[in-house]
């Protein structure tokens, strides 16, 4: 071998010796996402069989789609679909525009610490778990002694009240209403973050032609944000089935449960409860695959407007 | 007045300063209703039951006494809730960060042979997932139910976060790495040496979503775990609020709580599992402030 042909052998044998460092740091997160993530995918045929605790997964026998015509059948699998579809597309109807408005609204604001300080607590919600969020609508909406039930018989209010946290009638609003409270803040870092990116010099430019605070906002503020609206709307559309687990579990009761039920939490009183592993499988499968497809179109989208963007 | 700033110098008319001002009362309102539940619920459970059943608004407290904080604290397993969400917290948020920062480093190495394709290994599970019961049964197979491990691993990764960390890595000047690599250094050194002490920024933002997240998380517990010696803060705080009668079974500790009601110790206990957050709260909204606007970044 020439000189150069053992110092390149060299370096190969050094570079694969730096690639097999690489991989072996790479394994325990391989092994964990083979193990956590990639065998309940395959743990799905299952919802193609007639799953026995005692058989296990290979052996129980396959019964193609019998489990979904099964659960398209059930009252209570057709009543969480729709649930899942208002609950969602509400969610992304209000709660989509509420953090644009707000920081439209803040950038109004001129003392900086004002604006700070109000920012700082409509982004406070975001980090409270939906468990202690029921525990606060308790306190404030209780009709034994909550705060707005005191308030109102203050006011000398001496109909009667309703109990919003556990009447069909209202408990929607209650999802959203508590929903748009936790995350609309949160956003507002995005946004306003964008809008501080704008160059200042445009405003100075249209104060001078005569542009008011509106049309200031519309044709400067609004359009330089648009980018970034679009991409966050395409986005927030694909998650649209996603209803929102962990508040309905936490907040919702029995009384409710006809109006609040979605697809994930009938995916745990099917499995978890009534032990139907099965066709709890086969209805989490229908809503995740409507999700991926989701997913997959608006990210599509995303790319033919930007091909920057997108999320791969 | 030839000498003020233009800003100034453009006099704001009425209906806008009156338009100002809706504004400002609005975002009032409104910063009004995300603080003030909290205060009501800490002055509630420092107040008098009795005083406190008529209910309205609490500013402050009502015959104040911390009655019900001792009637809670005498319980057992507020202590085992509240020790099993703090360890569940730190150790899960170690881990995490640990497992992202060693996944993501590998991925960020642009010259690495299959790199497009194990990031796509991860990135699919962002997309997708087994559900529920699939992954409830791989933990029971594993043999975890009802082990300490049950809440912590099932959710070590995030993809989403390690992807975070992997953008940021790509963003370091590979210069540093390189010169490294030339002294023959190995890639578990230049990790350790190099690249994670320039990266504390994100892996501070990083440690902040892994450590809320634990912190708040309830459905691995209720999901693996049955038995109450794992029960989470979270779960022990659904199980107070949503049972009537939760009070018999504290009473029955606690000795004589004639005088203190079943709505006292629900706000003490929300109140008990607040504070923390509160406490960290500043913190938390700077780190996660800059984790966002990092990750938007794509690589």
């Amino acid at each position: 071998m020439t000189g150069a042909q053992i110092s390149l052998w060299k370096r190969f044998c050094k570079s694969a010796r730096q690639y097999w460092w690489f991989y072996f740091m790479l394994l325990p997160g391989l092994i964990y996402i083979v193990v956590f993530r990639y065998a309940p995918m395959y743990g799905i045929t299952i919802a193609f069989k007639n799953y026995s605790v005692f058989k296990g997964f290979d052996a129980s026998p396959w019964v193609g789609f019998d489990n979904f015509t099964k659960l398209f059948g059930r009252a209570a699998f057709q009543r969480a679909l729709y649930n899942n579809v208002i609950i969602g597309v509400e969610k992304l109807i209000f709660g989509f525009p509420l953090p644009i408005i707000l920081s439209l609204m803040l950038n109004e604001v001129r003392k900086n610490s004002l604006k700070r300080t109000i920012q700082t607590a409509i982004i406070l919600p975001n980090f409270i778990s939906w468990i202690v969020i029921n525990g606060l609508l308790f306190a404030m909406l209780g009709t034994n002694n909550g705060a707005i039930v005191g308030v109102m018989r203050f006011f000398g209010y001496v109909g009667e009240i309703p109990n919003l946290l556990a009447d069909k009638e209202h408990f929607r609003a209650v999802i959203l209403l508590s929903y748009l409270w936790k995350s609309g803040g949160y956003a507002t870092i995005i946004y306003l973050a964008a809008i501080a990116g704008i160059d200042q010099s445009l405003y100075e430019a249209a104060e001078i032609d005569g542009a008011g605070r509106l049309q200031q906002l519309w044709h400067i503020t609004l359009s330089s944000l648009r980018p970034t609206i679009v991409m966050l709307l395409i986005m927030r559309v694909g998650e649209v089935m996603n209803a929102g687990f962990d508040q309905i579990y936490a907040i919702s009761n029995y009384l409710v449960v006809s109006v609040a039920d979605i697809i994930e939490t009938y995916v745990y009183t099917l499995g978890m409860e009534s032990r139907k592993f099965s066709e709890a499988t086969a209805a989490g499968l229908f809503i995740n695959v409507i999700g991926l497809t989701l997913v997959l179109i608006t990210n599509h989208i995303a790319k033919k407007i930007d091909p920057e963007s997108g999320l791969m | 007045m030839l000498f003020v700033s233009r800003r100034k110098r453009i006099q704001r008319s009425v209906p806008e300063r009156v338009g100002n001002a809706v504004i400002v009362l609005i975002l009032l309102l409104f910063a009004f209703s995300t603080t003030y539940p909290f205060w009501h619920v800490l002055m509630y459970s420092i107040s008098d039951s009795g005083q406190a059943m008529s209910g309205g608004l609490f500013f402050l407290p009502r015959d104040p006494t911390l009655v019900s904080y001792d009637v809670l604290f005498r319980t057992k397993q507020i202590f085992i809730a509240y020790g099993n969400t703090i360890w569940k917290t730190l150790i899960g948020t170690v881990l995490s960060l640990a497992l992202s920062a060693l996944t993501a480093f590998p991925l960020a190495h642009r010259k690495l042979p299959g790199r497009n394709l194990l990031s796509m290994v991860f990135f699919f599970t962002m997309l997708f997932s087994g559900g529920m019961i699939p992954t409830y049964l791989v933990v029971q197979q594993l043999g975890m139910i009802d082990t300490p491990w049950a809440l912590i691993l099932p959710n070590v990764l995030s993809a989403y976060n390690m992807f975070i960390i992997r953008n940021y890595f790509q963003q370091l000047p590979s210069s540093l790495e390189e010169s490294a690599f030339i002294d023959g250094a190995t890639p578990p050194v230049v990790l350790w040496r190099i690249v994670l002490p320039i990266s504390a920024p994100i892996l501070a933002a990083n440690a902040m979503f892994y450590g809320v997240g634990n912190w708040n998380s309830y459905l691995d517990c209720i999901l693996y775990t049955n038995s109450n010696t794992l029960q989470t803060l979270q779960v022990y705080l659904r199980n107070l609020i949503s049972s009537v009668g939760s009070m018999d079974s504290i009473a029955g500790v606690g000795g004589a709580t004639a005088s203190l009601s079943e709505e006292t110790i629900k706000m003490t206990a929300i109140s008990v599992s607040v504070i923390p957050v509160l406490v960290a709260y500043p913190f938390l909204q700077r780190y996660y402030a800059s984790g966002i606007t990092v990750g938007a970044v794509k690589g």
